[in-house]
């Protein structure tokens, strides 16, 4: 491989690991207290405006969401200071795995492979029927 | 001048910027959020943007070069006419460039790794593209060299165009003076470009001038009614820079393999981005056109021609 290159690339490469470790000490994140209720109806609805939420569950710490909506589930995934919202059939976040209080759920896809919340218990005591 | 990179020469001064936006935000002197792993996703993109642009430099330069010799006209690179002529040029093609790439999903699978952040900072800028060789939107600057602007020429716009973008990523800056706000492409405009609101949805495209978004209807002023929302309609779940550098490429290959037919596997392909052959999923157009409809369907034109009055807040003309 070429020694410029190699000289270029590694330079770069510190320079981006500057950068990261510059942008952790600052500490200038978004401000992300945990979701609660109302901040979940918000975010779901920005992603899922023609759809009714039926029950919500909110993640411990606030830290993701999973609504019931009819026979689908809306998932909020927390991203760094934002998060990502997905829709599932319902059957296939029911049917999740539980494990040691997290719940994670596949969602198959490169961009957003899955979603771990954590919860009590799975499924939830207030699950309606 | 062959071998003068705007691009190579202005890195130090990308870092720097960076360094200075982070500083101000932390003493509270400008706006702008960085989260570390959002901030490592868009450098190690830009890193890896610049190491992919190897594979391919030496066919695109090859393939210029070779539409060069057969030119229209003998441009001279030393003419301050012909820099006039191809800035304008090259502008306009960077944006029908990038209005192909966020309308056609062949284009948006190499373009939207960009849009990815639900940041809008300096780091979002050098968040670039890997596989944009592959997608091969560099032949629309092959005209150029058709016309007969030497490639290197061709080249060195290109860069200044893309530094001068740099700058526009940026929450730390509010508003231009109205004069150039209506010329130039702001961090304003670009703003409203990197936002998922239906209402911003794929509009200015510009590089440098916002006037092709203004001729073409593609125009859109920031509201402060309606603050920006980083991202993509569908954000991702992810900072791991191969999801964000390849993710709709492969989303593009399993709706492929589930086509049924010819036309399924051209519209997966060269449809918009978001369409399906169920409807069951949604293209900013049909997003856009839900959201208008809830909002009591203000026409496109309405909206676009809202005006921003000289402190910088928006009112519509009627």
């Amino acid at each position: 491989m070429d020694k410029a290159f190699l000289i270029q690339f590694t330079g770069s490469m510190t320079a981006v690991a500057i950068l990261v470790a510059l942008a952790a000490l600052a500490r200038i994140g978004r401000p992300s207290p945990g979701l609660d209720e109302a901040r979940a109806r918000t975010l779901l609805g920005e992603d899922f405006p023609d759809r009714n939420i039926d029950q919500l569950w909110i993640a411990r710490e606030g830290r993701g969401a999973l609504a019931r909506s009819g026979a689908c589930a809306l998932v909020l995934i927390q991203v760094g200071d934002g998060y990502a919202a997905r829709r599932l059939s319902w059957g296939q976040a029911s049917s999740a795995m539980f494990r040691n209080g997290r719940l994670n759920i596949r969602l198959d896809e490169m961009a957003a492979p899955r979603a771990v919340l954590a919860f009590d218990n799975w499924p939830p005591k207030d699950l309606a029927a | 001048m062959e071998d003068f990179n705007p691009v190579s020469l202005a890195v130090p001064f990308f870092i720097l910027a960076i360094v200075l936006e982070i500083i101000l935000a932390r003493l509270g002197w400008a706006k702008a959020n960085y989260e570390p792993k959002d901030t490592f996703a868009s450098l190690a993109m830009g890193l890896g943007s610049s190491v992919a642009g190897l594979a391919t430099a030496g066919a695109i330069v090859a393939t210029s070069l070779w539409v060069y010799e057969h030119r229209l006209f003998d441009i001279p690179m030393t003419a301050v006419w012909a820099w006039v002529l191809i800035f304008l040029l090259e502008d306009k093609t960077y944006y029908w460039f990038h209005r192909l790439s966020h309308e056609r999903r062949f284009w948006w699978a190499s373009h939207v790794n960009h849009h990815t952040s639900q940041h809008y900072n300096l780091s979002t800028a050098l968040r670039q593209t890997w596989t944009g060789g592959v997608a091969g939107t560099w032949l629309l600057w092959l005209p150029l060299s058709l016309i007969g602007f030497p490639p290197a020429m061709v080249a060195i716009q290109k860069g200044i165009s893309l530094v001068y973008q740099f700058w526009i990523h940026t929450e730390a800056i509010g508003r231009m003076p109205r004069w150039f706000e209506a010329v130039f492409n702001t961090p304003s405009h670009h703003r409203v470009h990197h936002a998922r609101n239906p209402r911003y949805l794929d509009r200015n495209y510009a590089g440098i001038l916002i006037i092709w978004d203004r001729m073409f209807g593609t125009f859109q002023s920031e509201l402060d009614a309606e603050p920006c929302r980083y991202g993509v309609v569908r954000n991702l779940a992810t900072f791991n820079p191969l999801r964000v550098a390849f993710h709709e490429w492969g989303a593009i290959g399993r709706d492929l393999l589930k086509s049924r037919s010819p036309r399924e596997v051209a519209l997966y392909l060269f449809g918009p981005p978001g369409w399906s052959p169920d409807g069951s999923r949604e293209t900013s157009s049909q997003i856009r056109a839900r959201w208008a409809k809830g909002q009591g369907a203000v026409s496109p034109a309405a909206e676009a021609e809202t005006v921003l009055t000289p402190d910088g807040r928006s009112s519509s003309p009627a």
